[in-house]
């Protein structure tokens, strides 16, 4: 497994074992069905409560039943789910990142206690709703809107591009508070049971298709004073979710990059021809150099936000740096593997082209390449030109 | 109930390697747990979360690189370790069947467990006769490749077990405890260790002990067997190819087996 300048031979012992006991769960659990289930744009429902079982809803929380693991593990976790494909990544990014995040961040103790052991054993399955058909990039033009009610709040509008959400339990949908001064953008936590409360599956992706995405609906949906999350207010609450998740995203990359450099790497040693492996030819080695490269750095850039979230130094601007990097690495790397393995690499029976055709997702969702691009130029210059 | 799992880190080669006269250079070996041990450590957790076993701990003969190995017990539930280990072992060729048995029956001796679960062998060296060997040692009764066992059984002081022999026949037997029992893969489903076990385990006692501790000597470990040779098996392929239809296939396939002398008699 591709570690070229041994990065993983300085991790601890804890570390290690994690790694490498994600690294067999996916290996035997998921990667012999994965092919079958993107084909068929379904995801192994079977494996959420397993994955709970294993503690990787998340890790990296303390308390609940979670396990409070270090931020390298927790990104080596990451790295090996996607390593099999990002729809494996996903399901742990949103139900740990984007939803039990917030939860135990920004919740009351009523909240922390009703969700997170829940969720972390994956019984309860969570989604996060901040895109609108309307606002992708600018999510603080939101249209979504509380009104205060008798003891709660009544919420209008619409989600979409929503991981999970035609099997989730609750949502944590983000809206304007249309009945507080400046109308603050506020979290609330929906059942997805509640009268009122719509949801669609989109089905036509061409990307990230084993991973289940839908869109949903708010018709006059009532919620408790108790479901809104009361420790945040304002765009703070959804980007610093956002945040987590993509640092998780920055790990993930460099796992599947890794799994289409190994693939070609194969590929190229068994494959014959001119009566040679095709390793053994200059523009074949050239790419592997390349694809070697590109990985190694990528992996350093993850291994030191790591160190930087640990000790709480890490900005959002690291972050974005890291994932605009890492998923563009992945991006360009997985569609040169594909190309390394010919004709043979268009079929589902190798992972490059299915890794190629995620990262098309993931180099969108989650702050889009060209959104991170800005967000470094106002923070290299000062000066934002989003604004 | 106590119950003690015998547990052993085995080298793996990578795809390609060299040998150097009768070793082969660390940088082409990868070390994990024991595959039949991960069952018998399976086994002994389901005793454990069954209410029927207090406590399983796991011993392992090993340097202290093994640590990481044997964590991966403790992080699926073993409660504690022991580790045995020093400069006359490190020094050893070879550890042959009597020099384990010597070790581990002094650390029976200590722990007085009151079931001793073992693979059945070693994916490494591959004796295949440790776990039998300690329970003669002991004065324990044993049952080898143990498939099934039936835990409720275990509580009443008898192991109801059931072993593979040779050629498919299997055999329903019971054994009174304490008893070494050697574990077969295929008698549970081993789990994966959690993240929580994994944080768990790094908590838990791994405690070290030289042959002093236990007793015993250099002398302990002087082998009878010394390790000649090592080389790579010529894998020889002889396939035969069937031309024709099913019926003319058939034909030559039963020539073939009567000229081999199968349904001779």
């Amino acid at each position: 497994m591709l570690d070229f300048v041994g990065l993983e031979s300085d991790l601890g012992d804890e570390e290690r074992l994690i790694r490498d006991t994600a690294r067999e769960f996916v290996e035997e659990r998921v990667r012999p069905d994965i092919a079958d289930h993107y084909e068929a744009g379904t995801f192994p429902t079977e494996l959420i409560t397993e994955m709970g079982e294993m503690g990787f809803y998340a890790p990296n929380l303390d308390g609940y039943d979670l396990p409070n693991v270090s931020e390298t593990a927790y990104g080596l976790l990451m790295q090996e789910l996607e390593a099999c494909d990002s729809g494996l990544r996903s399901m742990a990014s949103v139900q740990g990142a984007l939803v039990m995040y917030p939860i135990h961040a920004f919740g009351s103790e009523a909240q922390k206690e009703q969700w997170l052991p829940d969720m972390g054993r994956g019984e309860k399955i969570g989604c996060f709703g901040l895109t609108e058909p309307e606002h992708g990039s600018n999510p603080s033009a939101m249209e979504t809107r509380a009104e205060a009610a008798d003891g709660g709040y009544v919420l209008n509008g619409s989600k979409t591009w929503i991981t999970n959400a035609p099997i989730a339990d609750v949502a944590v949908v983000w809206a304007r508070d249309k009945s507080s001064d400046g109308n603050p953008v506020r979290g609330f936590l929906v059942e997805t049971d509640r009268d009122g409360f719509v949801v669609n599956k989109i089905t036509e992706k061409l990307s990230l298709r084993a991973s289940i995405t839908g869109e949903f609906g708010l018709n006059d949906v009532f919620v408790p004073e108790e479901n809104v999350l009361p420790g945040v207010e304002g765009m703070k609450g959804p980007l610093s979710c956002l945040t987590q998740a993509r640092y998780g995203i920055a790990w993930g990359a460099v796992g599947a990059a890794r799994d289409c450099f190994e693939v070609a790497r194969d590929y190229a040693t068994d494959r014959e021809q001119f009566d040679t492996p095709i390793a053994s030819f200059q523009l074949q080695q050239e790419k592997l150099a390349e694809m070697a490269t590109q990985i190694t750095t990528s992996q350093l850039l993850a291994h030191r936000l790591a160190e930087l979230k640990e000790r709480g130094d890490l900005r959002p601007q690291h972050v974005s740096m890291a994932k605009r990097n890492n998923v563009r690495m992945a991006r360009d790397q997985a569609r040169v593997a594909r190309e390394m393995l010919g004709g043979n690499g268009i079929t589902s029976d190798y992972s490059p082209m299915r890794h190629m055709a995620n990262m098309e997702t993931v180099y969108t969702y989650e702050g889009t390449h060209d959104i991170h691009t800005l967000i470094l130029g106002q923070d290299l210059t000062g000066i934002a030109a989003f604004e | 109930m106590k119950v003690l799992v015998t547990v052993k880190e085995v080298a793996a080669v990578e795809d390609e390697f060299q040998i150097a006269g009768t070793s082969i250079d660390e940088t082409y070996l990868e070390y994990d747990l024991n595959e039949w041990d991960d069952y018998a450590v399976e086994e002994a957790v389901q005793l454990q979360e069954a209410g029927i076993a207090d406590e399983v701990v796991a011993v392992t003969i090993g340097p202290e690189r093994s640590e990481e190995t044997i964590r991966m017990a403790l992080a699926k539930g073993a409660d504690r370790a022991v580790r045995i280990w020093d400069d006359a072992l490190e020094g050893a060729d070879l550890l042959d069947v009597g020099a384990k048995t010597a070790i581990l029956e002094k650390v029976v001796e200590e722990e007085d467990p009151d079931i001793v679960l073992s693979g059945v062998q070693a994916d490494d060296d591959g004796f295949g006769a440790t776990g039998v060997s300690l329970a003669d040692a002991l004065g324990y009764e044993w049952a080898a490749v143990v498939n099934h066992l039936d835990q409720d059984s275990v509580e009443s002081g008898t192991a109801s077990v059931r072993r593979e022999l040779e050629g498919g026949v299997e055999e329903l037997t019971d054994v009174e405890l304490p008893a070494v029992l050697t574990i077969q893969t295929g008698i549970n489903e081993p789990r994966y260790a959690s993240l929580r076990g994994i944080r768990q385990a790094q908590r838990k006692e791994i405690a070290p002990k030289t042959l002093g501790d236990l007793g015993l000597d250099a002398a302990a470990v002087e082998n009878e067997l010394e390790l000649t040779d090592m080389y790579e098996p010529e894998t020889e392929s002889d396939a035969t190819y069937f031309e024709g239809g099913p019926d003319e296939a058939a034909g030559q396939l039963a020539d073939l087996l009567r000229e081999k002398g199968v349904g001779a008699q």
